[in-house]
């Protein structure tokens, strides 16, 4: 019994996870295309990059509906928690992500396409905003009391190092974006894309790296966890990987492969997710509530996964066969 | 108490706000999700292009509404954590399981073949995007199975019991199939479905009248009356159904929804009232209109009460519903809106019947079409107040009979709550305006006759080309 209770808030947690990377992924490049797209005056690119997302970003928002979905049914004291403390980041994200899907539908009907380009562009780098301040406060902790209540103010979020969070996040977003429309697109779009790839990896790996140094500086706790075997092992290797990454998709980036920038950033944005996931666990609100402490009870958890377990490879074979109808550039050589 | 500064009625007004305009959406897409499988599945029995044509104009209405159905989505998924917190962690071992399993199991079924149902037709063989658009119908319906689910379980919590402020589940399977369960779900799928039959019967109605593309839209207005024949008689049956569970599981709510202030004893007949004015500060009607004896007839088909029907008296107002004017009159306005649609679909079939709606002729029908173009919003009004209904008749629950909405919302500044609801108020009112106006832009262009059907026969499963690009267009596939 003892062991079904560590168990399974253990395999939610790593179902959550797994939801939460495959959101940051796809929706990650879905609002990396929208703030790039906002650096375009030209009305026919801005076409290509949003016709290339037409068919996916709804699919795409879906993960973030599942991992609110998962969260809420599977730890519900940190849905409530998390949420409740983040009132404002969390409504940052859906008026970002509001403007962002109505502008898919409304611009191709509309005259006036200015506004629902600007709601496009400004609500992705809204919504990755505030997903960038939600990412940072979870990680420096939330202000909680011994039954686990948010009890901090309703500022708590901002503060530089959530700033910085969330502007990596960003520079992340238009990393993956990039890419993404490296792999979409051809002729001059593609060659821009060459470009903002580049900077977007120096901008991301500068944040990444002022992250990881203060991170142990400013947090006892995850110095402690840092510093010690066997995390220690883990955590001397992922810099060593990351920046093996972070060659090959440079290296990728100057030959002009289109399929590899993706996949190195995928890859890149996998690590940092791994090691990101290794400080946090067993936490689910760092240093004050344990995966073990928020869950539901356990026949709640094998009641969700016995409906979302078997669902999981379903999901994922009908999002892959999508990607696959849709393989290919989004124009022809007339464009480009 | 001042309103501005009061959490517990901000987020409730924001619940409301949001809910109310979420429903606008999915109501619109679940059910024409069935029609648009009707029509393609008619294309490809028949061969006929001009099912292929339906199923190409009407998708052009869906997708605009799925797309504001997906954005006004989200901030019902996580106000509960934000505005609700107590409750999410009071109910969510069922309440968010149920919620993930929406997401999961319908909603990502629906998002994930979107994409190919919306623009896969030059893509893949018509078979498979046949399959792609039941799949979207499927996912859509499915999505109201499991949130009529979770809502019913709020109204009729079963299968476990509060301990400690948290509730503790034993059966599953029992807090699913909770009492209301069934027929809810029942009356929720053909409301969408009626819903959207006399949007798109509304529609080809006006085509009619305007002498636009008249063949056309006789036809999708005879599939509509085909449809709306079973649905809308069946849906009032139901509907009766939700009252009976009502009075039995929720007799505060039947209460306001009859305005009933004085409990009716059993074995005798009682008044049913027609139209009154509450007034809840005097626990009386200010005034009413009662049809005699009425009320055991619409209750149980008899003259004498079986049961008595509690008046809200025998409740202190703190545990009785509050806006019982609004309770009462949205019911009315509901029922109303279920008899005239009925009385609709019978006279439109009665003129079917002497052959009234023959090509040459549907187009002397003018009020008969005229009442089809009013009545295309009615289903809307209808369900909407049918929500308001469900879940102001439930207060002062929100886990009926167990936790209070006072005891359920977030100790939040009310500051920020009224700035997110001022700001839903501000953002909704531009997506409403302009989904409007998107709608009617697409219905004056009308539908694009000359797209060339994919053919059926020695198609390559995938297109290798790439589309040919115009620009500012979307590309080949993807033009509507």
């Amino acid at each position: 019994m003892d062991a079904l209770v560590h168990f399974l808030p253990q395999v939610w947690f790593v179902i959550l996870a797994l939801f939460l990377f495959l959101y940051v992924m796809l929706d990650g490049f879905d609002l990396g295309v929208g703030i790039l797209s906002l650096t375009t005056s030209d009305e026919s690119r801005r076409s290509l990059l949003m016709t290339s997302l037409g068919n996916i970003w709804d699919a795409n928002e879906t993960w973030l509906v599942l991992v609110g979905g998962a969260l809420f049914g599977a730890f519900p004291l940190a849905y409530a928690t998390i949420l409740n403390a983040l009132y404002i980041p969390i409504f940052m994200m859906i008026f970002g992500l509001i403007f962002r899907a109505v502008a898919f539908e409304f611009r191709e009907h509309s005259d006036r396409k200015f506004l629902w380009n600007l709601a496009f562009g400004a609500g992705s780098f809204l919504a990755a905003l505030g997903q960038g301040f939600a990412l940072g406060s979870v990680i420096e902790g939330i202000a909680v009391d011994e039954a686990g209540h948010f009890n901090g103010s309703p500022w708590d979020w901002l503060d530089w190092r959530s700033i910085l969070v969330s502007l990596t996040l960003i520079q992340g977003y238009v990393l993956i974006g990039s890419t993404y429309l490296i792999l979409k697109t051809e002729g001059e779009l593609q060659k821009t894309h060459y470009r903002t790839a580049k900077l977007a990896v120096a901008t991301t790996v500068l944040g990444a790296l002022l992250i990881t140094i203060t991170t142990p500086i400013f947090y006892q706790v995850a110095r402690a966890r840092l510093f010690s075997p066997p995390l220690l092992y883990v955590f001397a290797l992922i810099p060593i990987l990351a920046m093996l990454l972070v060659w090959m998709l440079v290296r990728s980036l100057n030959r002009q492969e289109e399929a590899t920038p993706l996949v190195w950033t995928i890859l890149l944005f996998l690590l940092n997710f791994l090691g990101l996931g290794l400080i946090i666990f067993p936490y689910i609100i760092p240093n004050h509530i344990t995966i073990y402490q928020a869950a539901a009870s356990p026949s709640a958890l094998v009641f969700m996964l016995i409906f979302v377990g078997f669902l999981i490879p379903i999901m994922l074979f009908y999002n892959i066969y999508n990607y696959v109808v849709f393989r290919g550039k989004v124009a022809g050589d007339a464009h480009g | 108490m001042d309103l501005l500064s009061n959490t517990v009625a901000l987020s409730r007004m924001q619940f409301a706000l949001t809910a109310i305009f979420h429903m606008l959406w999915p109501v619109l897409t679940t059910g024409m999700a069935i029609y648009l499988v009707i029509v393609e599945g008619m294309w490809l029995k028949t061969r006929n292009p001009n099912y292929y044509h339906h199923a190409r104009f009407w998708a052009k209405l869906y997708i605009l509404n799925f797309g504001v159905g997906v954005a006004s989505g989200l901030p019902m998924e996580f106000q509960f954590g934000t505005n609700w917190a107590p409750l999410s962690e009071a109910v969510g071992d069922f309440f968010g399981s149920i919620l993930g399993f929406e997401g999961a199991m319908a909603f990502m079924l629906e998002a994930g073949f979107l994409g190919i149902m919306m623009f896969g037709w030059g893509r893949v063989h018509p078979v498979i995007h046949y399959l792609a658009t039941i799949m979207v119908a499927f996912g859509a319906n499915l999505s109201t199975f499991w949130i009529l689910v979770a809502n019913s379980w709020l109204q009729t919590p079963e299968g476990g019991e509060l301990v400690n402020g948290k509730f503790i589940v034993t059966d599953y399977l029992q807090a699913i199939a909770n009492p209301f369960m069934v027929k809810s779900v029942l009356h929720m799928f053909f409301a969408t479905l009626e819903t959207s039959l006399f949007v798109i019967g509304g529609i080809s109605a006006w085509y009619i009248l305007k002498n636009h593309h008249q063949t056309f839209f006789s036809q999708s207005l005879k599939i509509v009356l085909v449809v709306a024949i079973a649905v809308t008689p069946l849906q009032i049956y139901i509907g009766h159904l939700s009252a009976e569970q009502v009075a039995h599981y929720q007799p505060t709510k039947l209460a306001a929804m009859e305005a009933k202030w004085e409990t009716s004893p059993a074995g005798k007949p009682a008044d049913w009232s027609l139209l009154a004015l509450p007034d809840e500060a005097g626990q009386r009607n200010r005034w009413e209109v009662v049809i005699p004896n009425g009320l055991g007839y619409i209750l149980e088909f008899r003259k004498n009460l079986s049961l008595p029907v509690r008046g809200l008296k025998e409740w202190a107002p703190g545990d009785r519903p509050p806006m019982v004017a609004l309770i009462y009159y949205s019911f009315r306005v509901m029922s109303a809106i279920g008899f005239f649609l009925a009385g609709l679909m019978l006279w439109s079939a009665w003129r079917w019947l002497l052959g009234g709606l023959a090509a040459e002729r549907i187009a002397q029908q003018r009020w008969l079409l005229r009442a089809w173009v009013f009545a295309a919003p009615l289903g809307y009004i209808a369900v909407e107040a049918g929500w308001i209904v469900r879940c102001v008749g439930r207060q002062p629950w929100t886990l009926y009979g167990q936790i209070r909405t006072v005891d359920a919302a977030s100790r939040i500044p009310a500051s920020n709550v009224l700035t997110s609801l001022t700001l839903f108020a501000l953002v909704y009112s531009v997506l409403l305006v302009s989904a409007l106006y998107f709608g009617s832009r697409i219905i004056q262009q009308g539908p694009n006759l000359h797209l060339p059907c994919p053919g059926l026969d020695n198609q390559p499963a995938i297109a290798t080309q790439p589309a040919a690009f115009v620009p500012d267009q979307r590309p080949l596939e993807a033009q509507q």
